[in-house]
């Protein structure tokens, strides 16, 4: 079994996202999806709703950001205790130990939705088929693609998936948790270790009600 | 050329076709939600992102003959931060991949038989485009002849069009409808336009002045060049716009200014910056002209009084202008069309590009940086074979007749937009060739479609079915950018020491029976030889093909496009410079007085040539009761003009963005404060009417607090005469949204022409949701 440190996991800083929904296009178009399924990796926007448009005496720019609208871009989050999988009552599921990376082989998915129940996060989608897709990190192009597909630590130059290839503002990073820790600031590294290691969020340099909107997004609450 | 509605509507249509268009994208090798094995090998190939005519660099990667997805080039001047940095593609450039292969583009040549577009072959094509091209010049003149073809991908068309055929009359997106004062300020002011793009990557302070950089750039290397300067340098970042936007949000300061009073303020940092003994003396004293006319206009425009106009808080307006000359000369400002697509936009921005002669950031690190192009080998330079320009001793319309005497502009410029309709009229112009442009979203629209529909001629180089190419008499079928090989260079980018080339080979074929512009512009002079027995049209015959005449553009380079197009990457650094080349005869001009022709036209105009307040409604609109609200039309990351409306995947997640995709509707949104919208019973979702005295439209509202009270906004390019729709019977009326532009009526900027987007307005909910 792969060490821990060799899963891969997504990295993501909103200080840097411009909202540009770059990465749900480029996800859709890699894995030859319809613009009206449900995207796999999404751009939510988030705002505070007790803000007003300023008038001049009332801004004061090192306290107030009243209006902001903070985009935040997530996908599935691979967990290391991946509920889609232990749900799966006909393990279509794999957390995969080489790299991490979790499937699903159609093959043997019957379309109950479980996964969906269990999944805090939204991730898995259902095609007009009924069967399972998610995001892949791009082992393989296609929804449920990827079951099988040689490991990301195995592979001599693994491809990126495409959303972070096509990150305009280089929000967006994926490689295995011991690189991915490098990049973090410290106050990133010690939320991911201490929210189950899913994804590595950077603060948010906004004002606190947006630093929290943040912070939701990347909880197990996030679909409250 | 007549228009009818049908009962199809739009949605239905793009149903249909979307699910086209995901099997052939890729290649046939999954159908719907299954995956089969993979079929042809893949390979790569490179495409000069032309979406926004920005050329950032693509990686294609191509199947069995399609292109099955796109990426960024790592490094690319105009698509990277720099070196050593990923190559991304913006949701435009993205759109490429499913423009490639869209089946509602237009797939066959088409002429106009007894009032309806027929197919025809392209031989036929070429034959009747000399036959009305000769019998044009016969009946009307080739001088009535307007050049509307500025987006190309080729500079050849400027050749057939002007030295060959002889028109003299030529519309360009730049000056004409972009941001005319911001491009001719610069000018006359000795910048040329690099008024636009500081040097990012060594800024320490920058003021994005009517711009939403990281939404709306002219290649992504902006956006991210940002993003750098404030990871790296600690930079500060300043946005000066009436909305918030996520430019604002990642700004240290936000000044939400009353829209059009952006020369008061530039005026009024002027006067503290001045007062507070912060500019650069030496710079003033040696390399400028004007600075006691400047001076002046400074210190009538103290903080209090600029507050007072711009609703603005003198503090910040002292702190800015503290801030920027404190950190200059590394201190840069980005202006482009937010500040110039008003009628007191040529002040404006002469104000503030005057802020940087103030500060002698010019052409220092992370100022004003005086960007300089590649040495490519112009047509004149690579053509072998003698010919006569036709259009050498004519002049435009615009300066020749006296019908337009009113006009201060026709000193500046040879043509003004939304002067067209009145020289169709007057049967000054009387045919046009466009080429993916989309004129009527540009301005005057209602007068443009009648002035459209009233010419003798009407060609079209296009890829869809728009307001255009539906009215046209001859439709040429063009492939899209990935289909066809393309040579890109250009002035300001990620490596401030270098100019550089980006080149592509074809990635794929032309798709159904479309050409490359090259060659459908060798088609018709060809023609042109038969018909006219003129020897001067067998000048393109001397290429074989594109890729040979880039060749010999790239020739004073040492280069080939099989060079650049190779490994992995597609562009190449040329011909290293520094900064502070200018010498030491410099000027940098405050006061205009030097500057002949704009004097004359600025005395007409009633304008003084130096920096100056005028407050907006002096030329152009001001709001009254009838119409209490202030419109003006904004862009956003997933749409350029009106070329990228037809992709459903950005109107889907356009729609996403704005936290609208569970309705049907596709079109663009207007965004109005809730103090606006309570006073009208409107609320987010609701379709709205609104009006001017020109025209009215209907589109959906968004009730925000990001909107300024009094100002309503819409993005630009949808509705009426889009390229939404399919085939060659009109159904642009069912299209989502509204074209902001019938609202418009001759507003414009009285020096360039440059038409003037800020209309007074009123709004009321259209009933339903």
């Amino acid at each position: 079994m792969a060490d821990r440190q060799d899963h891969w996991v997504f990295y993501f800083d909103p200080n840097r996202c411009i909202g540009c929904h770059a990465c749900s296009i480029s996800c859709k178009q890699f894995h030859g999806r319809d613009s009206d399924a449900d995207d796999w990796r999404t751009v939510t926007h988030h705002q505070n709703a007790n803000g007003q448009h300023p008038s001049a005496s009332e801004y004061d720019p090192d306290t107030a950001s009243p209006i902001e609208n903070v985009p935040i871009s997530m996908s599935c989050m691979h967990c290391h205790d991946a509920p889609c999988e232990e749900v799966c009552p006909t393990e279509a599921i794999e957390k995969r130990d080489s790299d991490g990376i979790v499937t699903i082989d159609q093959d043997k998915c019957i379309g109950c939705k479980y996964c969906g129940w269990a999944c805090p996060f939204g991730a898995p989608t259902y095609g007009d088929n009924g069967l399972m897709s998610k995001c892949n990190m791009c082992l393989d192009q296609g929804p449920g693609s990827g079951a099988g597909a040689e490991s990301k630590n195995e592979q001599d130059d693994p491809i990126q998936p495409n959303c972070v290839s096509d990150c305009v503002g280089g929000a967006i990073k994926a490689g295995p948790e011991k690189e991915m820790i490098k990049e973090a600031s410290q106050a990133a590294a010690d939320r991911f270790k201490s929210n189950n290691e899913r994804v590595i969020v950077e603060p948010f340099q906004g004002n606190e009600s947006n630093l929290n909107l943040v912070e939701h997004a990347a909880s197990e609450n996030a679909g409250d | 050329m007549s228009e009818h509605n049908s009962a199809l509507t739009r949605r239905n249509l793009l149903k249909g076709a979307g699910v086209a268009a995901g099997a052939v994208a890729l290649g046939g090798c999954l159908s719907g939600d299954q995956s089969n094995s993979q079929q042809g090998a893949l390979s790569t190939a490179f495409g000069n992102c032309w979406m926004c005519s920005h050329n950032c660099g693509q990686k294609a990667y191509v199947r069995d003959g399609s292109v099955v997805n796109l990426t960024g080039v790592d490094g690319h001047p105009r698509g990277s931060a720099g070196e050593g940095t990923e190559g991304t593609l913006c949701p435009k450039g993205l759109a490429q991949l499913d423009k490639t292969h869209d089946p509602k583009r237009i797939k066959e040549p088409h002429i106009r038989e007894n009032g309806t577009l027929k197919k025809v072959s392209w031989e036929k094509a070429f034959q009747y485009t000399a036959e009305r091209l000769v019998s044009f010049d016969e009946n009307n003149g080739a001088e009535t002849f307007l050049d509307a073809t500025s987006w190309a991908e080729t500079d050849i068309f400027r050749t057939v069009w002007r030295d060959l055929y002889g028109s003299p009359e030529r519309i360009s997106r730049g000056i004409h409808v972009c941001a005319g004062p911001t491009f001719v300020t610069g000018g006359m002011m000795g910048v040329g336009s690099n008024n636009r793009v500081p040097d990012y990557q060594n800024s320490e302070y920058i003021i994005a002045w009517g711009r939403n950089i990281l939404n709306s750039f002219a290649g992504q290397f902006e956006a991210k060049g940002v993003l750098e300067a404030i990871e790296n340098n600690g930079a500060t970042l300043v946005t000066i716009d009436p909305q918030h936007t996520i430019t604002a949000q990642k700004s240290d300061e936000w000044m939400p200014i009353k829209p059009r009073t952006d020369g008061a303020l530039a005026l009024s940092m002027a006067n503290v910056i001045i007062e507070e003994g912060l500019y650069d003396e030496a710079f003033v004293e040696n390399h400028t002209h004007g600075f006691d006319a400047y001076r002046e206009a400074a210190m009538d425009m103290p903080p209090e009084k600029a507050a007072e106009i711009t609703g603005l808080d003198a503090e910040q307006i002292r702190t800015v202008a503290r801030g920027f000359a404190e950190a200059a000369p590394q201190a840069g400002i980005s202006v482009w069309t937010g500040t110039a697509q008003a009628g007191n936009g040529w002040k404006a921005t002469q104000n503030i590009t005057a802020l940087n002669g103030l500060v002698g950031n010019i052409d220092k690190p992370g100022g004003l940086r005086l960007w300089k192009y590649p040495s490519t080998a112009s047509f004149g330079e690579v053509c072998e074979q003698d010919y006569t320009n036709r259009a050498e001793f004519k002049d435009p319309a615009l300066k020749k007749y006296d019908e337009y005497s009113d006009y201060p502009a026709r000193h500046i410029e040879g043509i003004a937009h939304n002067l067209v309709p009145e020289m169709v009229e007057n049967e000054h112009i009387n045919g046009i060739v466009c080429h993916h442009d989309d004129p009527l979203k540009d301005g005057n629209a209602e007068s443009w479609i009648e002035a459209i529909e009233a010419m003798d001629l009407v060609i079209s180089i296009d890829a869809y079915w728009n307001g255009v190419s539906r009215r046209a008499d001859i439709v040429l079928p063009e492939a899209t950018q990935l289909e066809k090989d393309t040579l890109g260079t250009g002035n300001w980018n990620a490596y401030p020491n270098h100019k550089w080339v980006t080149g592509s080979k074809a990635a794929v074929e032309p798709r159904w029976n479309t050409k490359p512009d090259f060659d459908i512009l060798k088609g018709i002079a060809n023609e042109m030889v038969e018909k006219t027995d003129n020897d001067d049209w067998t000048v393109f015959q001397q290429w074989d093909s594109h890729e040979a005449y880039i060749d010999d553009q790239l020739s004073t380079l040492d280069l080939t496009l099989e060079d650049i197009d190779s490994g992995e990457k597609n562009y190449a650094l040329v011909e290293e410079y520094d900064y502070q080349q200018y010498g030491e005869n410099f000027t940098f001009r405050f006061d205009l007085d030097q500057i002949d022709s704009f004097a004359t036209a600025a005395e007409e105009a009633g304008m003084d040539t130096a920096p100056e307040w005028i407050p907006p409604g002096t030329y152009g609109d001001s709001t009254s009761e009838e119409y209490p609200l202030e419109f003006t039309d904004i862009r956003s990351v997933f749409f350029s003009h009106g070329s990228n409306q037809p992709h459903e995947r950005l109107q889907d997640q356009f729609a996403k963005r704005n936290q609208l995709s569970e309705e049907d509707y596709r079109g663009n949104y207007l965004y109005l404060n809730p103090e606006d919208a309570d006073a009208r019973d409107i609320e987010t979702g609701d379709m709205v009417t609104i009006e001017s005295e020109t025209g009215s439209g209907e589109l959906m509202a968004i009730v925000t607090e990001r909107a300024r009270p009094g100002l309503v906004t819409s993005q630009y390019g949808f509705g009426q005469t889009s390229a939404i729709t399919t085939g060659e019977d009109t159904r642009e009326q069912s299209a989502d949204g509204m074209n902001t532009m019938m609202l418009h009526n001759e507003q414009m900027d009285p020096i360039t022409g440059q038409v003037d987007r800020h209309i007074a307005v009123d709004v009321a909910p259209a009933g339903g949701d």
